[in-house]
């Protein structure tokens, strides 16, 4: 089954609906876009709460450069204790 | 033509050498590149052959459109049955080789036999030449492709050499070309070392017509500017592939000491962010390179910045030494993964089954199974970098005991070490997982058990189920070119309709690699980048090939199931945990303690799990044990294999 | 005034692209040796150095042909070459300080860059923007801008500098 349509293949069609200035979320079941302000080092997940440091690729492509690393530590031991892991 | 490439097959005993044209038929059926190599070596080795005597075949080939007028026909790809796992051996690189094999007149080489002294082969326009290489034995990968330039006298040899670990027969031995391109995984560097082959160096200057020039030139322009305008290749283009990994080590999706943790916390020095500064430092602001052909771009070069290796110069470090030097040992500096991958790159040794194999010792070195009396008094501590860094040259050259038995493989090894080491080492059928965690990716983790050459991302690995696109855009790029209309999950911990993605990225990818094309142009970690549509077209314009989208998708499902008859006769067993389509106990038994708040405490439900390799093999026409029906034999056209057509 | 070739090796990759290109759009054939452009490689040390015409303005291509068969295109600010007039003598080659007259072995004629007849496929291939085509008194003003760039950096850096002392 192919997909054309107009001339355009599926993929093609597809990069039509990108966002700019824009990153999703990494954890993976909150995926929330996130929109860093401009130049901002750091930015916060409305959703859930993660926190991460922002490199700007260029001046319109952020991207997560990892997470705050004390954030992140303590969100994930909480994260244990309620599951129970040891 | 593309079309009037030939096979050569080269014997190293005897010296003979016969070359043969690709009947277009066969061309139809197994389109080139890793899809016809499936067919060569499952044609010209015998059930239970030595894979470091005479008889295995070493292919080294190049794609149906290496360098014609397509995008980033620069792939190399090299099979034979492997030292490492008793079963396929497959790997596959970029560089300049492939194409300038493609130049000087083939497509295939088949070599088979053991020369009597070190010897590389020269290929020139057409002419086969077996030459000495008792001068250039014991050199490292780079300094015997300059010797090599030098003997010649042309600067312009493009060579797929072997290190000094190829030569000390280390099962996980690559094959590289350039400064860091490595065939690297399944130990063909290990095979070509058994052969006495020290390289194969080509040059070439005949032409390659291209069928319909001008519409191959613009349709070109067009493929290009749609993987150039992908974010991700954007981004690609200047961190390299370490943006992977800070994307994966980010959310927790990277292996840590051993399979302990996933997630490398605290690894600022190794971000992309801040190797890309060490680059630019040390290189200046366009450190970055491409392969033939390649608007990507995604190789970084580097010189080591201090230290007694300061100045050397080298590319990389991809995202798997990364892992490798970096996560796995949880040695977290940037000075260690840069020498740790210099040093792999020098000696010839897949960074990746390296990285495993260190991290897996010093977890058993933590464990007492293995102490200080086995590794000569080394300290193998989690955060030694000096260990990590000795470990590596002690591997290549088999110093130590230690070095010695980790250099025969996993399995191996876990059978002279003893005790418990097995249920430690992260492996599917004997080569050991990258340096990512795929406890919290149902999809994933099935994609790493059923690859057909052992643990690996590369072969099926559906990357962008992480992506939690909307369920009918996903549905979209998995029914093309064929409907599917069972289940499917957008949400990554999810295992509804992971079988068919990873059926379906299994197809692609194998349809990437028979064209001779790079994953990163692809469906792999963009989902705008071009797939069967695409190809179909480009085939066209450049060989005039006829090929609908469905067709190509039918000959990668023909070559896949090659490359599992092939797998089977040499011992797959469904549920084997040395070689099987299983995981390690710890996937399923052993939760995720780091990463996104949502990835913790997470891990593979090994019911479903088994039901999901239950449905995959339904997709791909086996039954319950993993051999294929007859049926599925006979609709693809395999049911008189080995059918020795070449 | 005619554009010229500007090739910035420091923004090559290396990919080469350049020379498929020319040699597909010329000659309908993949062969890098009928590229009119040629990247040069030190490859121990990561240099890449893209190679074509200088469309010299006192040509020694132009100078020594005996049968002068070369000539300068004002318009398109190139020197080219009248096949039907060439004897295929190849003192071109040898003159040419850059090495940019080639010569091909299979159909025997010379070749050399012809700027695409003002559309060169090797800009409008590279995506890095190692080679430009630009009016020929650009590259100049280019140039200094990149020179005082450096002069500027490298003055901050000594007032810095002075400043720690």
């Amino acid at each position: 089954m192919a997909t054309e349509t107009k001339g355009q293949s599926t993929a093609e069609s597809l990069r039509k609906k990108r966002t700019y200035g824009k990153f999703r979320c990494h954890n993976p079941s909150c995926m929330e876009r996130i929109q860093p302000g401009k130049g901002e080092k750091t930015a916060k997940c409305p959703t859930c709460g993660m926190e991460y440091r922002v490199h700007w690729v260029n001046p319109t492509l952020p991207r997560i450069r990892g997470p705050v690393w004390d954030v992140n530590r303590k969100l994930a031991d909480a994260k244990l204790k309620e599951k129970g892991v040891l | 033509m593309a079309l009037n490439r030939k096979i050569a097959y080269i014997d190293l005993t005897t010296g003979d050498v016969q070359t043969e044209s690709i009947p277009l038929a066969v061309r139809k059926k197994f389109i080139g590149g890793r899809g016809l190599d499936a067919y060569l070596l499952y044609n010209h080795t015998k059930k239970g052959c030595d894979p470091l005597g005479p008889d295995n075949a070493l292919i080294i080939s190049g794609g149906i459109l290496t360098a014609t007028c397509a995008s980033a026909t620069a792939r190399t790809h090299i099979m034979a049955k492997s030292p490492l796992t008793g079963m396929l051996g497959s790997a596959n690189m970029g560089g300049f080789f492939a194409p300038e094999l493609a130049w000087a007149g083939f497509h295939h080489l088949v070599i088979k036999g053991k020369a009597k002294n070190p010897s590389y082969i020269y290929i020139h326009n057409g002419e086969i030449e077996i030459r000495d290489a008792r001068n250039i034995w014991g050199q490292s990968v780079t300094d015997a492709q300059w010797a090599i330039r030098q003997e010649l006298g042309d600067e312009e040899v493009k060579s797929c050499v072997i290190g000094p670990a190829g030569e000390n027969l280390v099962r996980f031995a690559n094959v590289m070309t350039g400064v860091k391109n490595a065939a690297g995984r399944t130990g063909m560097g290990c095979v070509m070392g058994s052969k006495n082959l020290k390289a194969v160096s080509v040059r070439g200057t005949m032409d390659i017509e291209i069928a319909r020039p001008m519409e191959a030139l613009e349709y070109n322009k067009r493929f290009i500017d749609q993987i150039t305008s992908a974010k991700v290749s954007q981004t690609q283009g200047t961190l390299g592939t370490p943006f992977i990994w800070g994307a994966t080590n980010s959310w927790g999706g990277v292996r840590t000491r051993n399979f302990q943790y996933n997630q490398c916390e605290y690894s600022d020095d190794i971000e992309p962010e801040r190797i890309d500064e060490i680059c630019e430092e040390t290189m200046g602001p366009y450190h970055m390179t491409g392969c033939f052909g390649c608007q990507v771009h995604c190789r970084a070069q580097y010189k080591i910045p201090e230290g007694p290796f300061a100045g050397k110069y080298e590319e990389g470090p991809e995202y798997t030494s990364l892992g490798a030097f970096g996560a796995e040992t949880d040695t977290p500096r940037a000075l260690t993964v840069l020498v740790g991958n210099h040093l792999v790159n020098q000696f010839g040794m897949d960074n990746l089954e390296v990285g495993s194999l260190i991290s897996w010792a010093m977890e058993l070195y933590e464990l007492g199974i293995i102490t200080d009396k086995q590794t000569d008094g080394l300290d193998l501590s989690w955060g030694n970098d000096d260990a990590v860094i000795e470990m590596i040259e002690r591997i290549a050259y088999r110093k130590g005991w230690l070095g010695d038995v980790l250099a025969d493989g996993g399995i191996p090894a876990s059978k002279k070490i003893g005790k418990k080491s097995f249920d430690y080492l992260v492996q599917v059928k004997g080569m050991s997982n990258l340096h990512s965690d795929e406890r919290a990716t149902p999809a994933l983790a099935l994609n790493v058990a059923t690859a057909s050459r052992g643990s690996d991302h590369l072969r099926s690995r559906p990357a962008i189920d992480l992506y939690h696109l909307p369920e009918e855009v996903l549905r979209k790029i998995y029914s093309n070119p064929v409907a599917y209309d069972g289940p499917l999950s957008s949400e990554h911990t999810e295992y509804i309709g992971k079988p068919w993605q990873v059926f379906w990225q299994e197809n692609l990818y194998m349809g990437v690699d028979c064209l001779g094309i790079c994953k990163y142009h692809t469906v792999f970690l963009g989902v705008t980048l071009p797939s069967f549509e695409e190809w179909s077209k480009v085939l066209l314009y450049n060989t005039g090939i006829e090929m609908t989208p469905e067709e190509i998708w039918d000959a990668a499902r023909r070559c896949n199931m090659l490359e599992r008859l092939f797998n089977l006769r040499e011992g797959l067993k469904r549920n084997d945990l040395e070689k099987g389509d299983m995981l390690n106990h710890r996937y399923f038994d052993e939760p995720c303690r780091r990463g996104a708040v949502d990835v913790v405490g997470t891990m593979i439900d090994k019911k479903k799990f088994i039901k999901m390799v239950d449905e995959l093999y339904e997709h791909q026409g086996l039954d319950k044990n993993g051999v294929p029906t007859p049926e599925t034999l006979e609709s693809l056209g395999l049911k008189n294999e080995p059918s020795h057509l070449l | 005034m005619a554009k010229i070739l500007y090739i910035d090796h420091e923004k090559c990759t290396g990919c080469r692209l350049c020379e498929l290109v020319c040699a597909v759009s010329h000659d309908g054939i993949s062969n890098p040796a009928r590229s009119r452009i040629r990247v040069l490689k030190w490859e121990a040390e990561g240099i890449y150095i893209p190679m074509t015409c200088q469309q010299c303005q006192d040509a020694p291509c132009l100078n020594v042909c005996p049968v002068k068969a070369i000539s300068q295109d004002e318009e398109l600010g190139r020197v080219s070459v009248d096949y039907d007039t060439c004897i295929g003598c190849r003192s071109c080659v040898s003159v040419c300080p850059f090495g940019a007259m080639n010569f091909n072995t299979t159909d025997r004629r010379v070749l050399k860059c012809d700027v695409c007849d003002g559309d060169p496929q090797c800009v409008r291939f590279c995506e890095v923007k190692a080679v430009e085509f630009i009016e020929a008194d650009e590259v100049a003003i280019r140039k200094s801008r990149k020179a005082a760039q450096r002069v500027s950096a490298a003055g901050k850096q000594a007032a810095a500098l002075e400043a720690q002392l």
